[in-house]
């Protein structure tokens, strides 16, 4: 440790020093496109990144930059910038590390996204990914080719809550000279520090656990800086003259940053998928108090599954927590204070019951997000899948009856009234 | 640029610019266990400004290949071999920490290749305490961990950077995990070792500046006060709220002072 603030302090404090001239005590929400340069010689000292400060709110803004720098300090990374959504995020990491020609290793169970972006979007430009099972370490080995650019996955995947362990698929990507990305959404740093344990970038969706109220959407990418990208020639677009930065050779001019440099000066600049400082600050005020409610969400979590797995309308519950579950010490070991809020569970009466279930439900929120301070409900049966046949649910992982329940921050008491009276809807609608 | 000294690879930044010797370049000299990266925003300011800028990574720092020079002296004829090897008469010294030892030593001993310098959070010696020798020899890890939060003032700290979205502690942490392993105790011991520091201060008549970090707890303030009136200089910035690490804290502050301060050919 480098004798930093702990968690809580960062969560309040880091990245954001008052202004001497206003000492406004929250971080002020800069809601400008541009910023006016002193002279000349300012415009092109901004432009050739030999000082601090901002261009243009597209490459970067005051407030967005407090953001990333407290997001940065909390997943002790050495840097990070911030997109207008986590999909906009994972885009530019694969645009910073990947070309036509290369591939992805990818984890096959996650976010459904995540999955058509590699799977139907990148390989119309050339870019081709091999999807292995995220609790399968020596899948990953047996997948990574000379040509592959990142090793990718969701911690706690979703919808399927299956784990990947993230110590040893890091260890076999990097004895491969290639880099762990992770998705972790779902655990945020609270619960678990990928760069810590494996993970050379992580990306967030912060719409998610991090903003936590459901308010505006956002996404980050953090650059752990503990990849060295020129250990092979696998990464030009990294240790070779970089096209859009006066043809500087970003790894030899920026050291462990160079990814997060690509990241802003191709990703941001080229492509421009940039967070607004509104929501930068909504997210912000999330964070602030980030742990107090995944204890919440945690404790919730406990007293909904112990609900659940006793109640008769319930055919199978899944959560990493549950000793039943194939990746039980594997989260045990990465998440001792939890591994999420996300429940997937099944409900006798198949898609019926699930859409009885889903329209009676008055406390919990029909919807499809998660990580909100509300509890969130959907059945992909009956919503989100209901065009697919069972079969073809199955080969996405997933099953006709299933319910995912995200767990909010409510007095549990009126949760449990409220799947309580939801459940005997349900019931009655499949008898 | 990669250059070849006695048999081995090591690696100079240009400041992101084409190197082209005119009048005496800026050399910039890093600190213990430090590398190029540490003058990333001074020797793009001045490059970009059509200075000619070499900041070199010491053997087994950074980029560079070779074993760990183990002492000041050995140092200094590295960094004049490299001026050798780049067919450079003289040059303008900024020297960070351990590297303003490196950079007085090559104004006593070399006083024809040095025309200015500049010494930037340093003293005349630096007494590193036996404990973090100790640390850096067996648990290295620790011993980064500690220079990264002792070097860093307020803004590191508070993980408040100038550059949007970078993180001073944890860019400094993987910096320095990125020298190779006994790079940073050859440092620390060379730096112990050193004594010459007054006798050179005395005897050098090239001008030369001291800046002084105002919140340095690796080589306070009085230390380089002292180091100022030894070298009978009046060329002091004292750079308010800032820590050991100012080239990257404080960077504007450090570069208008060095500006002010050389000359351009």
């Amino acid at each position: 440790m480098t004798g930093d603030y702990k968690f809580d302090t960062l969560s309040l404090h880091a990245g954001f020093t008052p202004d001497e001239r206003h000492g406004s005590a929250a971080v002020p929400i800069h809601q400008t496109t541009s910023y006016v340069f002193k002279n000349s010689e300012h415009a092109a000292a901004l432009y050739n990144l030999e000082i601090g400060g901002h261009l243009y709110s597209r490459i970067s803004n005051p407030t967005v930059a407090v953001l990333e720098q407290r997001v940065a300090a909390l997943d002790e990374g050495i840097g990070a910038v911030a997109t207008s959504s986590g999909m906009a995020a994972l885009f530019v990491t694969v645009l910073a590390l990947c070309s036509a020609g290369d591939h992805i290793v990818s984890s096959s169970q996650m976010y459904g996204a995540n999955i058509n972006l590699f799977q139907h979007t990148l390989s119309r430009y050339g870019i081709t990914t091999t999807f292995v099972a995220p609790n399968d370490p020596e899948a990953f080995a047996e997948a990574i080719q000379p040509n592959t650019k990142m090793v990718f996955g969701e911690v706690i995947g979703n919808p399927g809550l299956d784990i990947m362990d993230i110590t040893r698929v890091g260890k076999i990507a990097n004895d491969a000279g290639v880099p762990l990305v992770i998705d972790a959404t779902f655990n945020t740093p609270y619960l678990l520090k990928p760069l810590k344990n494996g993970a050379n970038i992580v990306i967030h969706s912060l719409t998610k656990w991090m903003g936590g109220h459901g308010v505006a959407l956002g996404g980050i990418v953090v650059d752990g800086g503990n990849f060295d990208w020129g250990q092979n020639d696998r990464f030009p677009t990294l240790t070779e003259s970089h096209f859009g930065f006066q043809g500087v050779n970003l790894y030899e001019e920026f050291g462990p940053a160079a990814f997060i440099n690509r990241v802003r000066t191709e990703g941001m600049y080229n492509v421009g998928p940039c967070l607004s400082p509104t929501n930068a600050f909504h997210l912000m005020q999330g964070i602030e108090t980030l742990s107090l409610r995944m204890d919440r969400h945690i404790e919730n979590t406990k007293k909904m599954l112990a609900f659940l797995s006793s109640h008769e309308s319930i055919s199978w519950i899944k959560h990493p927590t549950l000793p039943e579950h194939p990746d039980y010490e594997v989260a045990k070991r990465l998440m001792p204070k939890g591994a999420g809020s996300v429940i997937a569970c099944g409900l006798k009466g198949g898609r019926e019951a699930g859409q009885s279930f889903i329209e009676s439900v008055q406390v919990a929120s029909h919807l499809a997000n998660v990580g909100d301070a509300k509890t969130l409900v959907i059945h992909p049966g009956s919503t989100t899948q209901s065009h697919l046949s069972p079969e073809a649910m199955k080969a996405a992982g997933l099953t006709d009856d299933m319910l995912r329940i995200s767990v909010g921050l409510e007095d549990f008491d009126d949760l449990k009234s409220d799947f309580e009276q939801a459940l005997k809807r349900a019931s009655k609608a499949r008898s | 640029m990669k250059i070849n000294i006695n048999n081995e690879v090591i690696f100079a930044s240009t400041g992101g610019r084409a190197f082209e010797i005119k009048g005496h370049p800026l050399w910039f000299i890093h600190g213990s266990g430090q590398s190029h990266l540490s003058f990333i925003l001074q020797g793009r300011f001045f490059a970009n400004r059509g200075w000619p800028v070499i900041s070199a990574d010491m053997p087994s720092h950074g980029l560079s290949s070779g074993a760990p020079l183990a002492t000041i002296e050995a140092m200094s004829d590295w960094q004049i071999a490299l001026m050798d090897e780049l067919g450079i008469e003289k040059v303008q010294i900024i020297g960070h920490s351990q590297g303003g030892l490196i950079g007085l030593d090559m104004a006593y001993r070399y006083p024809d290749r040095v025309s200015q310098l500049s010494l930037v959070a340093t003293a005349l010696s630096i007494p590193v305490n036996s404990n973090l020798i100790e640390m850096a020899k067996n648990k290295e890890q620790s011993a980064i961990d500690a220079m990264i939060d002792w070097g860093h003032g307020p803004e590191g700290h508070n993980h408040d950077n100038t550059m949007p979205g970078q993180n001073h502690l944890n860019f400094g942490v993987q910096l320095m995990a990125a020298n190779k392993l006994g790079a940073l105790h050859a440092d620390l011991k060379a730096c112990v070792d050193y004594t010459n520091g007054h006798i050179a201060a005395d005897n050098i008549s090239c001008p030369s500046q001291i800046i002084i970090a105002q919140k340095d707890k690796m080589t306070p303030m009085k230390f380089g006060l002292k180091a100022a009136e030894a070298l009978n200089t009046n060329n002091i910035t004292v750079i308010e709220n800032a820590g050991h690490m100012l080239p990257s804290e404080h960077p504007e502050e450090v570069n208008r002072a060095l500006r002010t301060f050389f000359t351009k050919s």
